[in-house]
């Protein structure tokens, strides 16, 4: 892609595993929402805990989460993820308007001679305006962005969801807050797999998912659609330099020559095929994915 | 999907701009038979922080400092993470040395295409990694305002997150489409908090209702007179994008459920 150019040039970390070699780290994403990087994740997750290995699945799409819908699975030990946001102590404001100078998302409003009004959906939290204020003024406070659950699916199987809360914007943080404990539970259970199962799209709540893993599958389908976020994710692993394989979903309702060129020009291949059916669409419904475990068919 | 064939049903009779507002994966142009654009406008709504390690001294205050765990002490020095940094500038404020600068990213396009199935479309292309979708959505949203227009249609995001939030705000109603399974109707209700706390006037569309007639009715007894359509799952949906035709020139039935859809729509 043309504009690929200007990415070599910005300084980038490896964003693959750095340690714990015995734990497989393997993301499910894609661009398109409802391509099915869920309904992958979670028959890979089945395939892998019949074949005896010890499954965590994260779920990192913490704006609408699905897994455990899908499951039919109960959420377990809540966790809330918690971080500072700024509240202004009114009586120490000098009313200068450093803040609103200071601050990148225009989550702050001020007019001359009057105190800073502070617009929660835009902020993100990073501090800028509690460091930069001259009066001390401003105090971080800490609020709740979302929260985090550990459920048992079954033996040797368990889901980390994560949920953000409605109106945060940024949800990077708390997809890594989510993260960090699936990573810990992993380690403790001494499970073989994470997978982790990321939102739609290349933002850095996707990003926040994918770093640290070993692996991504790309999720896609034969359409213009699948294609065009194809592209997209497949630059944003290579950008990430972390490998990945595509997974063709509803592979048979269209043409697959445009997916394989697509795959083939990013240095990668289809790895797994899934079938359009009635029987998946209905064990999606009935939340029994693991009775088709069968139509995942591995390239 | 919808968001095209409305547009087209509007401009019948109405001056339109069509808005697409995933950045992430804008799609809209496909539905409305375009890949290709008339102009193409780098834009840069976001910064990183850059390091001169000429003048740090390893003290360690913007790694402590960062939010978002962006700065990372490795073997005594701080490496900054381009792809964890927000760009806020909280680190370069609170720099002793004065060794970190903000600098600007190009982080997305946006697209102008004057003519796609008779309509104006403004389309934007988050840069895949970066960050700043909502920023982006604002800018598309920007160079759209001035299109002489009677109505905007804006197709949204997946999800609740800045680019959604960027895409809703300011609008005078929105049609949340969903489908009947257990994510569907689940993020249906996600995206409703998110329009209710913009007190936003809303109707809803269940999509694919066939797949699942009982989840249909559930949605129908739940949300009532909000609900203002249905449409089928058809395969002919899926060929007419295949073939990057808009679905209203396909011959499904879909088309008359979409024109019902738009009739509701004009009562008041």
């Amino acid at each position: 892609m043309e504009w690929a150019k200007e990415w070599d040039a910005a300084e980038a970390h490896p964003a693959g595993q750095e340690d714990g070699e015995l734990l497989k780290v393997i993301a499910s994403t894609g661009g398109k929402g409802g391509v099915g990087k869920s309904t992958f994740a979670i028959l890979l997750a089945h395939k892998l805990a019949n074949e005896g290995n010890k499954v965590v699945l994260c779920d990192c799409d913490v704006e609408c989460p699905n897994d455990h819908l899908l499951l039919g699975t109960e959420l377990g030990e809540r966790q809330e993820i918690l971080q500072d946001f700024p509240e202004l102590v009114e009586e120490k404001c000098i009313k200068c308007g450093t803040c609103f100078r200071v601050c990148r998302e225009n989550a702050i409003f001020w007019v001359e001679g009057k105190t800073p009004q502070f617009i929660e959906d835009l902020c993100i939290g990073c501090g800028a305006c509690e460091i930069a204020c001259p009066a001390k003024a401003i105090v971080g406070s800490k609020k709740t962005t979302g929260e985090s659950f550990v459920s048992k699916v079954s033996d040797g199987f368990w889901l980390v969801t994560g949920i953000s809360k409605v109106g945060i914007s940024e949800t990077g943080p708390v997809v890594g807050a989510v993260k960090e404990r699936a990573v810990k539970l992993a380690e403790d259970k001494g499970a073989d797999y994470l997978l982790v199962d990321t939102a739609p799209g290349t933002h850095c709540s996707v990003v926040a998912a994918l770093l640290g893993c070993e692996k991504v599958y790309a999720v896609t389908e034969p359409t213009p659609l699948g294609e065009y976020d194809l592209r997209l994710i497949l630059d944003l692993a290579k950008r990430l330099k972390i490998p990945a394989e595509v997974v063709l979903n509803k592979a048979d309702v269209g043409p697959k020559e445009k997916t394989d060129e697509i795959a083939g020009a990013a240095g990668s291949r289809i790895g797994f095929e899934i079938p359009y059916s009635e029987e998946l669409v209905s064990a999606y419904c009935n939340k029994e994915l693991e009775k088709v475990v069968g139509l995942l068919c591995e390239l | 999907m919808l968001a095209s064939a409305l547009a087209m049903l509007y401009a019948k009779e109405n001056k339109v701009v069509a808005c697409d507002c995933d950045a992430d994966a804008p799609n809209l142009g496909l539905w409305l038979g375009v890949e290709d654009y008339d102009s193409v406008e780098k834009v840069s709504t976001s910064s990183r922080a850059v390091i001169d390690y000429g003048k740090c001294v390893n003290c360690g205050k913007c790694a402590e400092t960062c939010r978002f765990n962006a700065i990372k002490m490795q073997e005594g020095k701080p490496v900054a993470n381009y792809f964890l940094c927000e760009g806020c500038g909280a680190c370069e404020l609170v720099c002793p040395q004065k060794a970190i600068t903000m600098k600007s990213v190009q982080n997305g396009a946006v697209r102008v295409r004057r003519n796609a199935s008779g309509i104006p479309l403004y389309s934007g292309q988050l840069f895949p990694g970066e960050t700043g979708s909502g920023k982006i959505v604002e800018e598309i949203r920007k160079r759209a305002e001035k299109e002489e227009h009677e109505v905007m249609v804006l197709d949204a995001a997946a999800g609740i997150g800045c680019p959604v939030i960027a895409s809703v705000r300011g609008c005078d109603r929105a049609v949340l489409v969903t489908e009947p399974t257990p994510s569907g109707l689940a993020d249906l209700k996600r995206a409703l908090t998110l329009v209710e706390h913009f007190n936003l006037p809303y109707q809803l569309v269940v999509n694919k209702w066939d797949a699942n007639k009982e989840t249909t009715a559930a949605i129908e007894e739940e949300f009532g007179e909000k609900v203002i359509g249905k449409l089928s799952y058809d395969r002919k949906v899926i060929d007419s994008i295949v073939r990057l035709k808009p679905i209203l020139e396909s011959d499904s039935k879909v088309v008359g459920e979409i024109k019902a859809v738009f009739q509701r729509l004009q009562s008041p």
